[in-house]
């Protein structure tokens, strides 16, 4: 009666609220249907990820650069080595492309660069390449008259133990390879008090993963990896590793026989449409200085013989910065040839490929307390670098005031929450506590 | 002769009344003068120590404003201190992790 009465005083404002209220209510029941079609329609700025290319280029006659820089925003929980595997990079080029950004904990919707331009190793381009300095393989094919280049991101041995380097082949290759523990290696774990078995059969704790060429320097293997997240770093005994996903392209494509070169070249030098580029990275220590000489006789030798000049402060600038980027050096460089050296943005994928999940959190299982601590940063870090351990252990942070506990779970019995509880202790040294919900 | 004497006497004695009885006026006059002057010069030494009161309270503020300067600086410096050894303390936590992690990624 009273709605009545109201409507007949003012009919045309109330039947307007009334409209506005049911649109109001239809668009709010309709939200979470219209999400996914919205996204799928509405033209999102940036081009889509699978849109630049990662491994697999050809090289231009007399050119040396390939592929092209792109940049990406990250999304909440996304890390570093999550965006390098997605985009087959290694720890040591996003995170020298990228300098003072937390390779752990980074700043949700930070634009971060993606070095997918590299200058070729000047070398031979037959066969497989190795540069121990940018940790990165090439692998030159020749078809008629194209030269076909796949590079993907490696990680090598540490200064203790290094990767020989020189001209060597492939002997065999082995699929499912089993692991053969050296001596050194079993002295190394014996001392850490995590004694090796004589051998590793395939399978999850297997360090090679599925895929192993044998090199014909004895005891060297281009291989798989158990730790994806140490692709980019000096991390293994001499050994050459590849991310999971790599190795097996390779595998597939280079046969016995192939020869293989392990170069050492910090700072390349090279051109693409007419303009040079010198991409500098930071040098083992042991080799800097020749290596420098050796690229600047080069760029010395090209501006002599070119006739045009290069910006030296400019070189100097990329020398010490040593982003591992190719940075234009000409100093007369056009403008079309400077903006192709532009990278272009892609859009976040939203699922990354090799990214850690997560289970959900069970209330019947076994859980290990890895740490608890006041920063909540310092705790999303170490419950990050417990997610990428090899194989990896599901990891995160539970809060509750300025208590930030790091849990590691869920494991299904007992004996799984002690395993990861010992691996914890030998690999991070951290005291964890078993726990069952 | 002393009737004259006697009137000239009146006379001087009329001449000074009638003289006296100005400079009585006068003297009022220089009173009134006198009063208006030390009431303005009572007035000038109370705005003096007005003036002065307030310049007194201006510094005083002053004193207090550069006071509260001076504290807010070495707050801030105290701030920005502690904020730069937060900074070095957190990267010094992210090297150590990283140096953690890297050591876990060996075989």
């Amino acid at each position: 009666m009273i709605r009545k009465r109201i409507l007949e005083r003012l009919p045309l404002f109330n039947r307007f609220h009334l409209t506005l209220v049911l649109m109001a209510i239809l668009f709010a029941t309709g939200c979470a249907d219209m999400r996914g079609y919205l996204a799928k329609s509405l033209p999102l700025p940036g081009y889509p990820e699978d849109a630049i290319q990662r491994n697999d280029f050809v090289v231009g006659k007399d050119e040396d650069v390939i592929g092209r820089l792109a940049t990406i925003r990250l999304e909440r929980g996304d890390t570093l080595p999550d965006i390098a595997r997605h985009f087959s990079l290694g720890i040591n080029n996003i995170s020298a492309a990228n300098p003072g950004v937390d390779v752990w904990v980074p700043g949700a919707w930070e634009r971060i660069l993606l070095p997918l331009n590299f200058i070729l190793p000047d070398t031979r381009r037959d066969g497989i390449v190795i540069n121990l300095a940018t940790m990165r393989l090439f692998y030159y094919q020749k078809n008629d008259d194209r030269l076909d280049v796949s590079t993907y991101p490696i990680g090598v041995g540490t200064e203790e133990r290094p990767t020989p380097m020189g001209e060597m082949v492939i002997t065999r290759k082995k699929h499912r390879p089993t692991w053969y523990v050296p001596a050194s290696i079993a002295a190394d774990h014996r001392k850490k008090g995590d004694p090796l078995p004589p051998e590793v059969p395939p399978g999850p704790l297997n360090p090679l993963g599925e895929y192993a060429l044998y090199l014909s320097e004895p005891s060297y293997l281009i291989h798989g990896t158990n730790k994806p997240a140490s692709i980019g770093l000096r991390a293994t005994n001499g050994c050459i590793r590849l991310y999971p996903e790599d190795i097996e392209r390779l595998f597939e494509k280079a046969p016995v026989k192939t020869p293989v070169l392990i170069i050492n070249q910090p700072y390349l030098v090279g051109r693409r449409d007419g303009i040079v580029y010198l991409e500098a990275h930071t040098p083992f220590q042991e080799s800097a200085t020749a290596n420098w000489k050796r690229a600047y006789a080069k760029l010395k030798h090209i501006e002599n013989q070119s006739g045009s000049l290069l910006d030296w402060k400019k070189v100097k600038e990329v020398v010490i910065e040593a982003r591992g980027i190719p940075v234009p050096v000409s100093a007369d460089g056009d403008g079309v040839g400077m903006a192709a050296a532009q990278p272009i943005r892609l859009r976040h994928p939203g699922r990354l490929f090799g990214q850690p999940e997560i289970p959900a959190f069970n209330t019947d299982a076994w859980y290990v307390l890895a740490a608890s601590l006041r920063d909540r940063t310092d705790a999303q870090r170490l419950a990050a670098i417990i997610n990428h351990q090899g194989p990896p252990i599901p990891a995160r942070v539970l809060s509750e005031g300025d208590q930030h506990r790091v849990l590691a779970g869920p494991f299904d019995n007992e004996r799984a929450a002690r395993d990861a509880a010992r691996r914890l202790k030998i690999d991070l040294e951290l005291d964890a506590v078993l726990f069952e919900t | 002769m002393k009737k004259m004497i006697l009137g000239l006497c009146m006379m001087v004695v009329l001449a000074m009344g009638l003289g006296g009885c100005a400079t009585q006026k006068d003297l009022e006059v220089v009173q009134a003068r006198e009063k208006a002057i030390a009431a303005k010069a009572d007035q000038a030494a109370q705005d003096a120590e007005n003036a002065r009161m307030a310049a007194d309270e201006a510094i005083a503020k002053a004193n207090t404003a550069i006071e509260r300067a001076e504290g807010a600086e070495q707050r801030a410096i105290e701030r920005e201190r502690i904020a730069a050894e937060k900074e070095r303390m957190a990267e010094e936590k992210a090297k150590k992790a990283d140096e953690m992690f890297k050591k876990s990624m060996k075989k």
